[in-house]
């Protein structure tokens, strides 16, 4: 070959060489640069000129420590030197860019001392690489909360599970009803163990997935401590101990529902490590914030324990000896859920004195206080609201449609059939309806002389209206006579509200009613 | 407007005689105003408006059904629009359903609620232009507390006593607020109680309500002379408390009677004249039109229902006459769809309810809902400070004078 035709083939070789996406570099014996393609100096990203034939390798390692385009392990200066060290040696090693990318570095020893060195792209690998193992994480995340949950449904399901099955058997063969009824008593305290651990398991489930999205409201502390009240204060008192909720007037905005179920969770706690005196809840302004704390009279948690015990499974090794009904996930759901809405969830406690569990809410703007009543109407805010109504109606059918009437209005029915069963609503101790509504035509006796009847057994003059579906002149007077209002059936429903009105309220506009009210 | 065009017969039941006709003579110029400036612009898709006005006297039940039937059955009208009438309660819903036409009315009663949702095929075409009395009662609870926890005045206990008129809308407001007064951190020491009226006489009651020392006194009754004899009488021996009466003390026959006495005192409305550039702008035309003795601030609510109206109509593609109920289905369905932004703020009806929901009581937002508005009485010569909700407050509270400063 010519050296112009070799001069070519070294032309072609080198363009040939540029084309590749793989950088690719020759150094020769005496460690200088004997050749490099454009993608190994392009992954340098230097100033042009500052990589050139014949460039020392040390050089070439300054530049790349200085140019901080590769993310270089320790400092420059060790790397340098111990690059300088490996001339020559068959190594490969990944390092991480500065714009993201990832590439693999690559020397062979090649003849007469020198070595070649390959720079590879491997950004799109790593990449898939890293999907897959957060995929494998995940995987492995699930597997665990099953294995988690298995764990715990054969410690903590299992023994409840027993239980109930000797009490079964027992129950089945037992004669006595009163052992009986103490059996299934037990199966019901059984059976209601085994719903709190699977219900704390769900809500640890929900967590670990992510599937809690907060919905974060304004509203009134007071109508949580009002639902809390109604559920834990049957707990309490089978314990002997006291529960109390010091009324709040505050406004506070976070998530009602997760709120609560924090709430719930620290006082099923506090119900479950108190022997004797009681639980407070309370709320003490903390700047714009709201502390609000559960006070117990417990067994206390000495400070080793302070910390753990927010953690998943973890029980105080005493308490799992005396207390087998907790599964040690309560404090984990109310750590997390305090984390989920960023109210710090706190605790102070002496050993033998009780514990403070707190968590800290946002305080909410009165105006937008949400009632959480999805329709206003006249059953929770009518002029009738709470007012007991005595109705007398021996048709089955009319009525139940009177009393679905009335108590869309919010009143308080006491639905008779006949005179016995209204004597009834009035007897022993009740206190006596305001009004009376009775049909005339009854099967005994006109509805004018049962009025009269309950008035007697009231001892007092209730107001009544008489209802009849009989406009015989005979009867209306009847009615009249007896100085009580006829409505005449089928009863429309805005005179009967303006008689009841007038009746109730205003008795200086029923005293003189025109004989049939207008409407 | 096209020459020749029939006109829209618009109807409006408005008490002309009897004890509320002052009220009755503003709501008649506010249909009449807002007619006017709607055929000035060129009608109901180019159909001129006729308000044809029945007097509803002392606006009983009978008195207000019969005016609703002469409207239907003697003038045809499309539709009826006007302020509100005390006695009827809901009855005269019964002959507007039969025709099938629309009715916008400022009753401000709970019961629409109930009788809208208990037939609405039925009575798809009434709607309430304001909110229900019940919000009254929710939304004072709210103020009372706002101006506790921002610390604009320090009230002398947590004890309320709670007077209320022996009307459905004073015992609908009075049992509201007692339902969720402790929730706020207040107790109702006295009350609801009910006392019959129409009565000057309160000496007795004011009596009880000084027992129990209150730090909020409510009375709930509404008529304006009844109330300026309350505060009267309870000036005699005033007491550590916040004095609330119920929208009537707004009238200005309430200053005239009550004089100084009266400075101090807390009103509020579900429905109001803003202070706003859009509401002084609608002030000067209805004092330009009608003279500077008239009463912008009760014209105010049938002028906004009707403009809705009208609007409404003109996106179902017109009104429709007594019996052409799949016409005014379409006007109700515009009317339920369409928010309107008058001189009240925003009217909003609520999908179910067909009445407006009120801000900030409902609404958390000032652009969803009608502002429930608190005013003091603070100068008998000026008119009464603005002093909530924001954004619409022009001023701010003011310890009343017979509360000693702490």
């Amino acid at each position: 070959m010519t050296d112009r035709g070799a001069d070519d083939l070294l032309g072609t070789i080198r363009t040939g060489l540029d084309a590749i996406p793989a950088g690719v570099a020759v150094w020769s014996g005496e460690r200088r640069l004997a050749y490099c393609n454009r993608a190994f100096r392009e992954a340098l990203n230097p100033a042009p000129g500052a990589i050139h034939d014949g460039m020392a390798f040390l050089d070439f390692l300054r530049l790349v420590g200085r140019s901080n385009e590769w993310i270089l392990p320790g400092g420059a200066d060790e790397w340098v030197a111990a690059e300088e060290g490996d001339f020559g040696v068959d190594k490969s090693h990944e390092i991480g860019l500065a714009d993201g990318r990832t590439v693999e570095v690559v020397q062979r020893a090649i003849a007469a001392g020198g070595m070649v060195t390959t720079v590879n792209d491997v950004t799109a690998v790593k990449r898939s690489e890293g999907a897959l193992r957060r995929a494998k994480e995940a995987a492995e995340a699930t597997d665990e909360a099953k294995s988690r949950f298995l764990r715990a449904a054969n410690h903590d399901l299992r023994q409840p599970l027993a239980t109930l099955k000797i009490l079964i058997y027992g129950c089945m063969s037992e004669q006595d009803p009163e052992h009986r009824a103490d059996m299934l008593h037990a199966m019901d305290i059984a059976a209601s163990v085994m719903e709190d651990l699977l219900g704390a398991l769900l809500q640890i489930g929900q967590l670990d997935a992510g599937r809690i999205q907060p919905r974060v409201t304004t509203f009134q502390l007071a109508q949580v401590f009002e639902r809390l009240a109604i559920q834990f204060r049957h707990q309490a008192q089978e314990k002997g101990l006291t529960l109390r909720f010091v009324s709040s007037r505050s406004t506070v905005t976070t998530d009602r529902a997760l709120l609560e179920r924090i709430l719930s969770n620290l006082l099923a706690n506090a119900i479950r490590y108190t022997e004797l005196g009681g639980i407070v809840v309370g709320c003490r302004r903390a700047g714009r914030a709201l502390r609000i704390e559960v006070t117990d009279t417990g067994r206390g948690i000495a400070s080793e324990h302070q910390e753990r015990i927010f953690d998943e499974f973890y029980r105080i090794p005493d308490n799992a000896r005396r207390q087998k009904t907790g599964l040690g996930l309560g404090l984990n759901i109310v750590r997390r859920l305090g984390d989920l809405l960023g109210h710090p969830v706190t605790l102070r406690s002496v050993p033998g004195r009780g514990s403070v569990f707190a968590v800290t809410v946002p305080v909410g703007n009165v105006w937008l206080s949400d009632m959480g009543e999805p329709e206003i109407s006249e059953t929770i805010g009518g002029e009738f609201v709470g007012i007991r109504v005595l109705l007398i109606e021996d048709d089955d059918v009319l009525r139940q449609t009177m009393k679905q009437l009335l108590e869309r209005w919010g009143i308080e029915v006491l639905a008779a059939a006949d005179e016995a069963a209204a004597l009834r609503e009035v007897g022993a101790g009740r206190p006596p309806p305001r009004l009376i509504i009775a049909d005339y035509t009854l099967k005994q006796r006109t509805g004018v002389a049962i009025v009269a009847a309950i008035r007697r057994a009231a001892g007092i003059a209730i107001p009544a209206i008489v209802v009849t579906a009989d406009t015989e002149p005979r009867v209306v007077a009847h009615v009249r006579e007896a100085g009580l209002p006829i409505l005449i059936k089928p009863v429309s429903p805005p005179r009967l509200r303006v008689l009841m009105h007038n009746l109730l309220f205003e008795p200086r506009l029923a005293a003189a009613p025109p004989a049939n009210p207008p409407l | 407007m096209s020459e020749g065009a029939s006109p829209i017969p618009i109807g409006s039941m408005v008490p002309l005689t009897g004890p509320s006709a002052a009220d009755g003579a503003e709501f008649r110029k506010g249909i009449v105003l807002a007619v006017e400036e709607i055929n000035a612009r060129g009608g109901l898709l180019g159909r001129p408006l006729k308000p044809v006005f029945a007097d509803t006297g002392s606006q009983s039940a009978e008195e207000v059904v019969a005016a609703t039937r002469r409207l239907i059955e003697t003038h045809g009208v499309h539709a009826v629009i006007n302020g509100y009438n005390i006695g009827p309660q809901n009855s005269e819903y019964e002959p507007i359903a039969d025709a099938g036409i629309i009715y916008i009315h400022h009753n401000t009663l709970l019961q629409h609620h109930d009788t809208v949702t208990s037939d609405p095929e039925r009575y798809f075409g009434c709607f309430m232009g304001d909110p229900a009395d019940y919000w009254y009662g929710q939304g004072f609870i709210k103020f009372i507390s706002w101006l506790r926890d921002s610390g604009q005045w320090r009230p002398s206990s947590d004890r309320m006593a709670i007077v209320s008129g022996s009307k459905p809308y004073s015992i609908v407001i009075a049992n509201a607020m007692a339902s969720v007064a402790s929730q706020f951190g207040w107790r109702v020491a006295l009350g609801p109680r009910i006392v019959e009226t129409p009565t000057t006489d309160w000496r007795e009651v004011l009596g009880e309500v000084r027992a129990v020392d209150p730090a909020v006194v409510v009375n709930t009754h509404f008529y304006a002379g009844d109330l300026a004899h309350f505060q009267l009488q309870f000036m005699e021996k005033p007491i550590d408390a916040i004095v609330y009466l119920q929208y009537g003390a707004m009238h200005q026959s309430f200053i005239d009677i009550a004089q100084d006495k009266g400075v101090g005192v807390i009103v509020s409305t579900v429905i109001g004249l803003l202070r706003d550039e859009m509401g002084q702008r609608f002030a000067r035309r209805y004092f330009a039109r009608f003279g500077d003795g008239s009463t912008p601030q009760v014209g105010c609510q049938p002028y906004s229902a009707m403009h809705h109206y009208a609007i409404a109509a003109s996106i179902a593609g017109g009104s429709g006459a007594p019996g052409d109920v799949a016409q005014n289905r379409k006007v109700a369905h515009a009317l339920r769809n369409t928010i309107y932004r008058g001189v009240v703020g925003i009217i909003r009806y609520h999908a179910d309810w067909q009445a407006a929901v009120p801000y900030p009581d409902l609404a958390h937002d000032p652009s969803l809902g009608m502002p429930h508005l608190f005013y003091q009485v603070r100068d008998v010569r000026r008119d009464l400070a603005l002093i909530a909700p924001e954004p619409y407050n022009t001023e701010t509270f003011a310890s009343p004078p017979w509360i000693k400063p702490r």
